[in-house]
Order: structure tokens, then sequence, then C-alpha cells
């Protein structure tokens, strides 16, 4: 219950994010626009804007070639192909010697593309002047216990205590007023609260007994979906040792899925990505602004990276990271990641959501929200519960006999030797899982 | 109709317990008048209102804990290793040795910790043989008991420190003895060798090493000095011999290089093969070897010489020593003579015996047969067991007298448990000015040593091999080492020679030196291959060596009654006493687990007045037999097919006698947990030590003159032999001879089940079991997968590594003993040992009816034939434990799986109730929690949880369990083949049992896959299920075992049956 508060914190923090941002798009022009998703694309890897990394910053970086007494033009020529550049231009030759890379050949890029790029370059502030309104939104920071522990729940049912207080007293102060408003003694002495409230029952009980009956049935039925309810995931989401951004990786830098998780191909498990696979990029790119510096601070320390002298280098004192598991199966089930990624061809959206725009912390997407992403296989049962797997065993079909996996093939082959099953199987046009025995026991248990 | 299989002396003599338990499934329920009868029930602590209270709590309890999940840490590799991806197996060759038993084997490890231990077929001339030693010594390595620092005088210290003192301690010594089982490593053999010329320059005596084994083979060495002139033990060719003809010798378990004859005799073994090979064994204790012979002659331990002399004799030679044999080996001799002079040089003659006399005489027959050079190969010496018998007895008898070496450096030896006069070697240990051990654990030797220098187990450790000239291997580690404080055995030795330096956990020194004896033996070979393969062909001298008659020695003495000291396939040596997992194993012929004994005929022990029939409640007699003056008290066990007037004692067990820390699972534990403790507070071994009975003389030989007492009161036995009956259904085991097999058609010796059926015109006819169908059949034939068992009846040995593979592959629990007498032990694969009796099986049909009685197969109940039958879950197309479960926990798969969902069982034990192969475990109790099982099941340790497989789930209390036919390896299987998009390629699924046969014994795979071995296993003539008749259409079959024997009687009864020949 905890959590699906801090859902409801978070989902009001992000659609604050959106209409800030289409605010900032707004005003905007289009250049920038196309300069800003060119950087990102193209030149964010290595460059970042105020600061040198693999590349050197790339602010106001025109009006330092000008400076340097570059030719007119030769910048562009040095995106297109920088040995070009060198050719013509001594001050590009300079250029050219910075180390530790040389930059890549961008042959595509056209001169006013180039030039949105530089545009919306040098409309960056410097992070490290800004202050922090103004800049993009702040990445979410990682969930403390105290935020978790919320004494919400607590607060409601104080409040029905008090509710139910107030109307007993009202209800109390209203029949002794009665009382001693009325005339009659025997009033005064016999009648007591409940003789009173059994009196008024009797007078109307066809109406109390059926909301009676109604009152229980309805107690039964919230009480077995409560039970059915146990253990159900769905809207998990712990708080994180890192506020690690999925919409940044996965949607603005469209870094696959499986770069960092990449045992999803091989394994049972997907994996979730070591150290090493973070220091990859993370070397380089080590935070545009103060909040995002301190979350890739945390990647240093696991990985034992000191950046105090100069370019970094290892210690060797690593910290492995204790990430807080999302994704958690019930208790003797064996699922596995590279059966239904490499075989059955299942996007990682079917289960876990787009990706590409979560900006919170991972949770656990309800049923309701994976039905609304385009091309899943729509399921009514609760994610990661036994009824939402053979669900979709029972909807998903695999492509046998066409010829593009020998397995299946053979499995094809001799199918049709039964041709009542054939047919049977056949009958809504495809063969879904469970009829290839995707609904047995021992396919997931053992 | 065929023989009579009984697999006990109750089950012959139907004795009233076996039919009560044999009516009962699940034993020893008590009726509710019975508990509430119950004295103690008043007594009991929890009151009424106690437990009403408890059960409301946990009730609440257990509400309050579904609804809220535990938040699940996961913690990823910071620097992720290069081959390790986590959820997938890695696999590393290696090699096994224990100064016992060699052999290449792969281990399978997950996230970097071993968890599988496999024969290795592909590299090594074991070709995949191993034995259940081997495949359990994976949980070996977890075991909490380890040494994980170095002690000085039994308090922790540093190696700096001891390191130090042992250095300065070998230079300032006199005298230095470096005392080491069997030295088959290269790279040791040159640090030896190195320290020798350090401290002995030239010529001088201060440095010796002597080499020392458990059980010593030095009598084979010696004889072969005699004739051959050279202390070797030449390589034997199995598979190359048509008649094999073993004295005493348990080549298929213990005998020398064991694991790599196993499949060279199954290769013979073969009925559709060009021959099949005659084998002739003649033994005192019925061993492993001697149940699968065709021929057994039950001979004394002093009667070995005769019969070798006997054919000597028969094939025209003179031995000089006397050859009269009892009945019973003279009908096998004669049948040897026969054999030998048909096959001549095809013949092989080996003895187990340590009498330099005896081998000297084996080696006269082969000699005679000219076996060399075709059978036993004399250029390909085996390189272990070195043990030198002679230069043991001088270095014991000077540190007995006081007279020992300064330092005495021990390494994988424990001479305190395996000598004779062990007591006497540690009174004059402790007077030893240094002693050091090298030794994994604090064991008897060790404890009692100045120093304790823990190394590394086999699977941390880098090390080489050369356990035959010409078969050089390597292990490599496949975990990093667990203790905090061990190290490599050879860096040690290197250390204290002033040649390296201590490297500390992650030390490359020994492997540098391992490298750099590579380097030095092929100059050109790749290190890495050589690695990767685990093994490096080498060339091969041929050998110029040429027999020559010797003067015979001494020959053992003739007593009353003789003993014979055996190794167990599990305990072995007792090396293992510690792992639970070969405790729990049934012994492959006695089926008892957890337990030493004295084997003796049913014969004699009724003439002695012992009881010879047992169960869960009545145990078994207590006597005390003494030997060489040392005397033991054991349980009596009746083994038909022991030689009269002698008995068998185990080596191996009476391990941790003083209560050394050796395992947590080598002790008795009590009824609800916890250890027996002896009078000095001391936990208890479990049986005795037996090694005081070897007798030293020129060699140390294991058989001599024994004295046996009178009955002393009862003893508990758990066995599992008397558990699952099969209630009377004998069809279960198939058996004939090659002759019959060659020359008669399949109704003759695999008579197909038929039941009557009315045809068209009304007449009763018979039909084959096929047309008879209770339920609508399951869709599994031709569609999908299918996959079934094929089980060789003639291949099975019966050693029991299926057992265990299968016990570390499924994660299954060990009981201990207390619940294996009870019959719960947990295997969910079982050996069943059958005698067989040439005898009809079903009383009822015979005409002598009222007054036949088994009592005629008395003699036959003295030396049986014996059938090793595997069983494990049948898969039953119908099968009758689905349709009974109440809540449809077991149900068919289209794969033709009999499938267990645990979490969806109940408990009613229906299921197992309606097994017709009693193959369905339940669990009693929480096994991975439960006080009484923490002391033996390793799942209960920190440690020993490590063995578990990820793959499989650890099964709680209250649910039923058995064979899922390794199901998580099909589905990998499956995996593979569709992730690479190919057919699944027929071999390539392997179950544990399967995939660990030494013989090949076991088939698996895809039965609708039509080219499949498994296919035309199950169609061939020699193919039947077992309990066919009852229509459960399982899907595994048996292979009728056939043996190469002359036998009238079994020809009789197996006539061919043809249209016209009536029914009877």
């Amino acid at each position: 219950m905890e959590i699906s508060r801090i859902q409801l914190l978070n989902r009001l923090k992000s659609v604050a994010f959106v209409t800030l941002t289409l605010g900032f798009v707004g005003l905007t022009n289009f250049s920038k626009a196309q300069g800003e998703a060119l950087f990102k694309s193209k030149c964010a890897t290595c460059h970042q804007t105020h600061k040198n990394s693999t590349g050197p910053k790339l602010f106001q970086v025109r009006d330092k070639w000008a400076a340097g007494k570059a030719k007119e033009g030769s910048i562009i020529k040095w995106v297109n192909n920088w040995q070009n550049a060198v050719a013509a231009d001594p001050y590009a030759a300079e250029v050219s010697k910075w180390s530790p890379t040389a930059m890549s050949a961008f042959p595509d890029l056209k001169p006013e593309e180039i030039i949105s790029i530089f545009d919306w370059v040098d409309a960056q502030p410097d992070p490290a002047m800004a202050t922090t309104t103004g800049g993009p939104a702040e990445p979410n920071s990682p969930l403390t216990p105290e935020e978790e522990e919320g004494s919400v729940g607590w607060i409601w049912i104080v409040m029905g205590v008090i509710f139910i207080v107030v109307i007993l007293a009202v209800g109390g102060v209203r029949r002794q007023l009665k009382i001693a408003t009325s005339d009659n003694p025997e009033h005064q002495e016999k009648l007591t609260y409940g003789e009173e409230l059994r009196t008024i029952a009797w007078k109307y009980r066809l109406w109390v007994g059926l909301g009676s009956l109604v009152t229980v049935i309805a107690v039964i039925v919230v009480l077995f979906q409560g039970l059915y309810r146990i253990n159900v995931m769905e809207d998990y989401q712990p708080s994180q040792p890192i506020a690690f951004p999925h919409d940044r990786h996965a949607g603005v830098n469209g870094i696959d899925c499986k770069y960092c998780h990449n045992s999803v191909t091989k394994s049972k498990s997907a994996g979730i990505p070591t150290v090493n696979v973070c220091m990859n990029c993370h070397k380089q790119i080590n935070g545009v602004d103060k909040p995002f510096e301190g979350e890739i601070q945390k990647i240093y320390a696991a990985a034992g990276w000191d950046v105090s002298s100069g370019a970094g280098k290892y210690t060797g004192k690593t910290k492995p990271i204790v990430w807080n598991k999302v994704h958690v199966l019930p208790d003797h089930v064996y699922f596995n990641h590279s059966q239904h990624v490499v075989v059955g061809g299942v996007d990682c959206k079917q289960c876990h959501g787009d990706m590409k725009v979560m900006n919170e912390a991972v949770k656990v997407q309800p049923v309701s929200e994976l039905n609304k992403i385009e091309g899943n296989v729509q399921l009514t049962k609760p994610t990661l519960t036994m009824g939402w797997c053979i669900e979709c065993h029972g909807k998903k079909d695999v492509k046998i006999g066409d010829g593009k996996n020998a397995y299946y093939d053979e499995i094809h082959r001799r199918l049709k030797k039964d041709p009542a099953l054939y047919k049977k199987y056949y009958q809504d046009g495809k063969v879904t899982v469970s009829e290839l025995g995707g609904w047995e026991c021992a396919k997931c248990h053992y | 109709m065929t023989r009579k299989y009984w697999k006990g002396l109750e089950e012959l003599k139907e004795t009233p317990e076996f039919i009560k338990h044999k009516e009962q499934e699940f034993p020893n329920q008590q009726t509710v008048e019975e508990f509430l009868s119950d004295e103690k029930l008043a007594e009991t602590s929890t009151a009424r209102r106690d437990f009403l209270k408890f059960l409301g709590f946990s009730v609440a309890a257990a509400t309050l804990a579904a609804c809220e999940a535990p938040v699940t840490k996961v913690v990823p590799y910071v620097n992720k290793p290069e081959n390790v991806t986590p959820g997938m197996p890695t696999w590393y060759t290696s090699t096994y040795y224990d100064g016992n038993s060699y052999a290449s084997i792969l281990v399978k490890t997950r996230e970097a910790r071993p968890i599988f231990i496999k024969g290795n077929k592909d590299f090594g001339f074991t070709k995949g043989g191993v034995n259940p030693q081997i495949v359990a010594s994976v949980l070996g390595l977890y075991d909490s008991e380890r040494l994980s620092q170095p002690t000085a005088g039994g308090a922790n210290a540093a190696w700096s420190s001891i390191d130090k003192a042992i250095s300065s301690a070998v230079k300032s010594a006199k005298s230095v003895t470096l005392l080491t089982n069997t030295v088959i490593s290269p790279s040791m053999k040159r640090a030896i060798a190195e320290m020798s010329v350090s401290l002995n320059g030239e010529t001088g005596s201060k440095f010796q090493h002597i080499q020392y084994d458990a059980v010593s083979y030095a009598g084979m060495r010696e004889a072969n000095m005699s004739n051959f002139g050279a202390r070797m033990i030449p390589s034997y060719d199995f598979s190359k011999a048509k008649t094999i003809v073993s004295v005493d010798a348990d080549f298929l378990n213990s005998w020398l290089l064991s694991t790599e004859y196993t499949g060279q005799y199954a290769l013979t073994r073969n009925p559709d093969a060009e021959w099949m090979s005659k084998h002739i064994q003649f033994e005192t204790v019925l061993s492993v070897t001697g149940s699968n012979a065709d021929y057994r002659g039950m001979i004394k331990p002093s009667e070995q010489a005769a019969v070798l002399a006997y054919l000597i004799k028969g094939l025209g030679g003179n031995a000089g020593v006397a050859s009269d044999l009892n009945p019973s080996a003279k009908l096998a001799a004669d049948q040897a003579i026969k054999a030998l002079k048909k096959s001549k040089k095809e013949s092989l003659v080996v003895s187990g015996s340590n009498n330099i006399g005896v081998q000297q005489l084996t080696n006269k027959l082969n000699n005679m047969l000219q076996t060399y050079g075709t059978t036993i190969d004399l250029s390909n010496p085996v390189n272990l067991f070195q043990s030198e018998d002679a230069k043991v007895a001088k270095l014991v008898k000077d540190v007995v007298a006081g007279k020992g070496p300064d330092v005495l450096l021990m390494m994988d030896v424990n001479p305190v448990y395996t000598l004779p006069n062990g007591d006497d070697f540690a009174k004059g240990l402790k007077k030893i000015k240094t002693s050091v051990a090298i030794s994994a654990y604090a064991d008897e030797t060790a404890a009692l040593c100045s120093y304790v220098c823990p190394g590394f187990h086999a699977l941390e450790s880098w090390s080489d091999f050369e356990a035959k000239a010409g078969e050089y291997a390597l292990s490599q580690p496949t975990i990093r080492p667990l203790g905090e404080g061990t190290a490599s055995a050879l860096e040690s030795l290197l250390v204290w020679n002033g040649k390296a330096t201590r490297g500390g956990k992650d030390s490359s020194v020994a492997y540098d030196y391992i490298k750099a004896t590579f380097a030095g033996k092929f100059p050109t070979a790749d290190f890495a291959m050589a690695i990767h393969n685990s093994v490096m062909p080498q060339a091969i001298v041929p050998s110029t060596l040429v027999y020559a008659d010797a003067k015979i020695g001494s020959l053992p003495k003739s007593a009353e009654w003789e003993v014979s000291l055996y190794q167990k396939a599990g305990i072995g040596t007792g090396a293992n006493a510690n792992n639970p997992w070969l405790q729990e194993l049934p012994d492959p012929i006695t089926k008892v687990t957890w337990d030493n004994y004295i084997t003796m005929n049913p014969v004699d022990m009724k003439a002695k007045g012992f009881v010879t029939t047992y169960d869960q409640e009545h145990g078994l007699n207590l006597t005390t037999v003494k030997v060489n003056g040392k005397s033991v008290t054991l349980p009596v066990y009746p083994l038909p097919g022991q030689a009269l007037k002698t008995i068998g004692i185990a080596l191996g067990y009476g391990r941790g006698a003083n209560g050394e820390k050796i395992g947590k699972a080598a002790f008795q534990t009590k009824e609800y947990g916890g250890y027996e403790l002896n009078a000095a507070g001391n936990r208890m071994p479990i049986g005795a030590n037996v090694y005081a009975m070897v007798a030293s003389g020129a060699t140390f030989e294991y058989a001599g003159a024994a004295t046996i007492g009178s009955a002393e009161g009862v003893y508990p036995i758990a066995a599992t032999q008397i558990h699952h009956t099969v209630m009377g259904r004998y069809s279960i085991v198939r058996e004939t001879t090659l002759d019959i097999y060659q020359n008669k058609d399949r109704s003759a010796f695999n008579p197909p089940h038929t039941l009557q059926k009315l045809d068209e015109h009304g007449n009763h006819v018979e039909a084959p079991m096929s047309e008879f169908d209770l339920w609508d059949a399951h869709p599994v034939e031709k569609i999908g997968h299918r996959w079934g068992i094929s089980i060789d009846l003639s291949s099975c040995i019966g050693c029991g590594t299926c057992l265990i593979a299968c016990q570390s592959e499924n994660n299954v629990p060990v009981v201990g003993k207390d619940e294996v007498r009870r019959g719960r032990e947990m295997h969910w694969l079982r050996v069943d040992r059958y005698f067989a009796s040439d005898e009809e099986a079903a009383v009822g049909t015979r005409k002598d009816k009222d007054t036949f009685s088994f009592d005629k197969a008395e003699y036959a109940a003295e030396n049986p034939k014996v059938v090793h039958m595997p069983l494990m879950c049948h898969h039953c197309n119908h099968a009758p434990c689905e349709t009974v479960c109440p809540v449809a926990a077991t149900t068919h798969s289209n794969e033709g799986l009999n499938q267990m969902a645990y979490n969806r069982c109940i408990g009613t034990r229906y299921c197992a109730n309606n097994c017709p192969y009693k193959v369905r475990r339940f669990n009693w109790f929480n096994y991975p929690s439960y006080k009484k099982m923490t002391e033996v099941n390793p799942a209960q340790d920190d440690l020993g949880r490590m063995v578990l497989n990820p793959d499989v789930t650890v099964r709680t209390r209250g649910v039923m369990e058995k064979c899922s036919l390794c199901v998580q390896r099909i589905q990998s299987t499956k995996l593979s083949a569709k992730k690479e998009a190919r057919e699944i390629v027929d071999g390539e699924f392997a179950t544990a049992c399967s995939d660990s046969c030494p013989t090949n014994a076991i088939t698996v795979g895809d039965w609708n896959d039509m080219k499949s071995l498994i296919r035309s296993k199950s169609e061939n003539d020699l193919a039947y299920q077992a309990l066919e008749e009852v229509g459960v259409k399982p899907n595994v079959w048996y292979q009728v075992k056939v043996r190469n024997e002359e036998n009238d009687l079994l020809s009789k009864l197996q006539v061919e049956k043809h249209e016209g020949n009536k029914h009877h």
C-alpha cells in the first residue's frame, strides 16, 4: 500500500516534468530541436557541452576555431571528415593532436545540420554556473526508507475511528435530547440505546436483512479478492541504491537492452549489468550536471575508479552494488529469459513495459499498462502470476514448419503424421505455445 | 517359466515379518488407539490449550507472512569473469586421483562453484569410467570440518612462522623422512627429487621418500620383480579377453584401475557382438565383480593358490603346489579350463591377492596362456600403487621403537588409521621431534603431529598425473580455494626446500612449477591445449621384459575360519568416510547403508546360531571376531555366496575413533539428531576399523585366520534390501543364456505378455498387451518428443554410480541411518539386487504345489546368481499414480513424462500407494532444516548447501517426489537446439544416471526419433518392459540379462512357443 502511494507521488512528478518539458520545447525553435536530437545521437558518446571528455567540450567551439584563425567552413569539413580538414587547414591539424582518440567521420551530416548542433550546444547554460532551476528535470532521487515506511495507511484508520466516534456522539446527543424533550416518563427509563436499535431494526427488518446480506456478500468478495492479491507483485517498486534513469539509456541514447542485460540471450537470467559494463561508457561520461554526477560517482566507487588524478585509474578497491530485485518470481518456478527472447522472439516490452520512457525506479508494470504498449499480447491476469504466464502461452503462437528453425520443422513433420491432431491444432489458424506443451507442469516446475 | 528371483532370505522364506511389510508401502503406521493409549503421551510437555494457542498463532503468523514479500537483494559482479554467464553452467576438464582411484573427469560449475562430476568420455584412457566415490567427491569440497588454517601444536598459526620452523628443522635434522601415498604427479616427483638433492647431496642418506598406500599392491610388484626383473604392474586390457578368470580381484569395483576396467569389461558383455566374454570368478566375499560373473566359485582366501594350480594343471602345466578344490570351486574351475583352452592367448587371469606367491602363480598361468602382449601390456605399466611394504614396515618399527627420523613429513597418508599397528605408531609419532602432516583434515594422524598444513581440495588445485606410462594428465582448479589459510601441497614442499616463496591464496607457485615440468616433458606442446583436454598423449617405449619362472614365495596358510578384508563401493579405503552420500549409498550387494558388518554365509550362520533374517524392527546378532590378536564386535550379515567357513569385513570404517574432526557425517547419530557419544565424550565412529587385522609379512595381506565368537545381542541394520518389494510379480527380471539367445527365437527367452480375449467367432485367443487399453492413450506416440530409458541388464554391473550421480544432480536429501531403517530413504533411483535360484517362479502353477517348498533352493541360496536392476520412475503413459492424485499434482506431459508439481502436492501419498514400481518418495520431514538430519544432510550446512543444483527445487516436508527423468536437462537440451535452430542430435540428451554410467548400460533419448538408439534398443529382441502385464505402458525398457553360461535347467524352462503350442 505504501508503495502505491509513492507511485502516485512519482506519477505527479512525471506529470510536472512533462508539462515543464513541453513548455521548454515550445519556446525553442525547430532548428535547435533538431540540433539536440543530432547531438544526442551522433556526438554525445564522446562530446559534452561544457566539459572535455573523450572529445573536447563543444560549447562555443566555433568561436574557439575563429579565435584560432581557422579558415571559414573548415569546422564543417572537420565534422564531415576531419582528415580533409587537416589537409586544408593548419588549425585543424593542430586540433587533430587531441588525445586519446581521433574523431569518427560523419559524411552524412549536412552543413545546416552541423550548424544546428552547434547552435543548440551554444544555447546550453553551463551547469556548473547554472542554478538547479531551469535545468532538465532532476533524476529521481533514490527513495529513502522513511518514505517507504510512510504512515499514510494509519491516517485513514485514525480518521475512520474519529468519524465513527463523531457519529456515535452526535447520535447519543440526539437521543438524549429526544428523551429530555419527551413527555412520556416511561420512555425515559425503558429504552436503552440497544433496545432502541433493535426496535428500529425490527421495524425496517426487510431493509436491514437485505442490507446485511449485501454487506456479508461484499465482505466475502472483498476478502477473496484480497486473498487473490496475496503475493501479487504488480506495481512493486523497491528503492534502488543508484537512481538509474532507464529513459536516458534506452530512450535518449538508444542503447539496446541487451547491451547491458547481456546474458538475456544466453541464460535463464537476463542479468543485472555488471559494473564493468557501466564503465565501458561511464569512464568518459561523468555527468553533465550535479545530480547525475553524484549518481555516477556511486558507479566509480563500486568500480574503484579514481578520477581525482586526471585521466582516472582503477584502484582495485571494488565494492559491489547491492540492488533491490524488482521482478521476483514466485518460488518453485523456472523461467528462462533466453527461451523467450531468442526462441520466442518476445520483446522485453511484453513483460517489462517500455523502458525507453521510464524515468522512475523500475517497477513491476501492471498488466493494464503493458496492454497499452503496441504489439503486446493483450492479457488480463496480474503481472508475474502463473495465470499471466499461461494466458500468454495460450495466446501466443509458435511458428512451426516455416523452414526457419530446423527444430520446429522437425516437430511440424512429426505432427503431420497425425492428421486429426494436426487439424485440431490449426483450428484457430495457429499453433500456440500451450499446444506444444506450454501449459504442462514440468515446463516450469522442477 | 523362469527362475525364482528373491531380494533377501526373508523373501525366499516368506517370514511373517516379510509378509506383513510387503503389504505396507509405508511401514510403522500407528492407529489412533495406539497413539492415544501411549502412556508417555501424558508426559508430553504440550498441553491442549497450549497446542491451540500455538495453532492460532501459527495460522495468524502464516497469514501475515504471506502478505508481504521480502525485499530480495541482487548483487552483480563488479568485473564479470569472461567465461561465467550467471545461470549457465561452465564445464572444466580435470583429473581425479585420491591414491586409490583415478579417472579423467568433467566438472560442472555454476557461478564458479562445482556441483557435479562425471567421467570424461572424450579424453583420457579411463574413457568416462568413474565410480561412486569420484562422483561424490564434489561434496567433499564443501565439508565444513575441512581445515582452513595451518596449525602448530593444535593452535592456529601463520604460514610464515610454520614455514620457518619446518625449513630450519629440515635443514638441521639428522634424518628426514617423507611418507606419502603413491605419487603419480611428475611435478611432485620433481619437487621431491630436488628436496633429496638439496638434503642428501650426491651420496647422503639424510632424506628418504617412502610411498605408502592404504591398500597395498606390493605383492604384485614383487612377483613381477621375480618373474620379469622389474617392480612394475602391467596394463590390462579386459576388452580383448574372451575368457576372464579372476581370483579374488574385484576389478569392477576396487581392484587397481577399476575405472578403466569397467568400461572395457562392458564392451565384452554385448550378446550381439561377434563374441561375448566368459567371466569366471573365484572369491570369498560376494563382490560386485563376482555378482556379474558367468560362473562363480566360492573359495577361502587360502585356496587361491590351489585354484591357480588347478588351472595350471588343467592346461597341462605343473605349479608345484597342491591343487585340491572344494566342489563349488571345482565346478567353476572346470568351466574355466574349458574356456581358457578355447580362447588361449585371448584370455586374462588376474588375482587380487597381495601375496607374492599367489601373484607368481598368476603370472605363470598368464605366461602359459601367452596373454602377455595381447591382453596384458608390459610396455605401458601402471604407476599407481607403488606402496613399498618393506620400507614402510621398517619405518613403522623404528617409529614405534622411538628411533624414528628427526623430521617426519607426511602427505596424503593416514598411517595411524591404516597401519595394522596404528595405535603403536601413534605413540611413537608423539616422540618424533618434528612431525608434519599435509592433510585436509585434522585426522587420526594429523591430530598428533606438531604441524598440520592443510592442502587444497583436488577441485581447488593444479596438479599433473602420470597414472600409466604415456598417459600424462592435468587437473585444474574449478573454484577459488574455500579455506583462507590452505595452500598447495606442492608449494609447501617447494617452500620448505627453499625453492619458492608463499604466494597466498591465489598463489601461482604450483601452476608455474607444473607448467615448467610440462615444458620440460613436451618442449613443443601447447600447455593451454593440454589443459583443455586434460590429457596429453605421449610416446611409449616398447617393453623388452621377458617372463622367467621363479621360485614361488610362501603361500597363505589355511585355517578353520578365515577372514577376507575388502573394499566397499562407497567407502573404499575410508578416506571418504565423511561423505554422507557414500555412507547412505546402499552397498551394491548387501544393500546395507551407514554400517560395517561381518558377512557370513547363512548356512554357517544357522550352524552358529545367528539369526539370518532381519527387518526394521529385528536387527542382526553382534559377535566378536578375533584376527591377529585384534578383535572387533560387529553385526553378522547373512550373505548368500560367501564362501563357507569364511567371513568378510569391509575396510574403511571406524574413522575418527578418538573424536578427530574428520567431517560431520562420519559419526553415529541419535534417533532425534545429535551424536552418539562414547564414555570419553567423543563422537562414536561408524563401524569398526579392521586395518588392525591386516597381516604384515613380506607384504601386507588382507586375509588370515579368524576366530568367531557367539551371538552377543542384537544390532539394528539399515538396509534397503527388504523395502519396495514387488508383490510377487516375478516377471520384473528376465534372464537367459547366450546359447538360448543365439539359437532360439524371442518367444523362448523374451516372450511377450498376452491376455485372453474373444475373437469374432467367440473363441478365446491370446492377444498381446498392446491391444488392451483401460484409458485413452496419451498423444505421445509420433508427435513431438517421447523421452525414454533403456537399461541393458547385461552391461549393468550394479556399482551404484548412477545413484550417486542422481543424488548430486537432483538435490536428493540424505536421511540418516534411522530413517533408512524405516524405509524412508529418498534415492530417486535404486539398484535392485536380485538373487536367482534355478527354480520355477510361480508356486501356484506347479504340479507339486502342495508339497513344494523353496527350502530346496537352499543350495542355490549358498551361491546364487545375481541380477542388478536399476529402477527409477517408469514414466508410464497409463500412470496409475496420476489417476489417484486428488489435486492433479502429478500429471502426464505430451512428451511422455510423468510430471510432479511439488507446489501442488498436498501429500496424500495415494500415488506412492498406487505405483507398481514403488519409486515414489515422500518427504516425511523438512530435510533441509529438521534437527534429526543436521549431522547428515549437507543441505543443512552453510558450506554443504553450495553443492545443490540451482536448477532443481529443494523439496520441503509433506510433498511427494520421484525421478523426473532429469527434466531440467531435457529442457536445456531442447532449448539449445531451439536457440541454434537445429534438430536435437541423438545422444545429446543424457540424464545424470546415463551420463555417469561407466558401462553405458543406460541409454536415454527421444523414442519418437526413429533413428535414435533408444528406439532401436526398445525394439530389439531382448527388450522387455518390467511388469508389462499390468498395462501401465511405461517409457522404460530393459534388455534381458544374457549370461554366457551353460544352464540346462534354464534351457528346459525357456522353450520356443509357436502357433498351436497351447497355453497351459
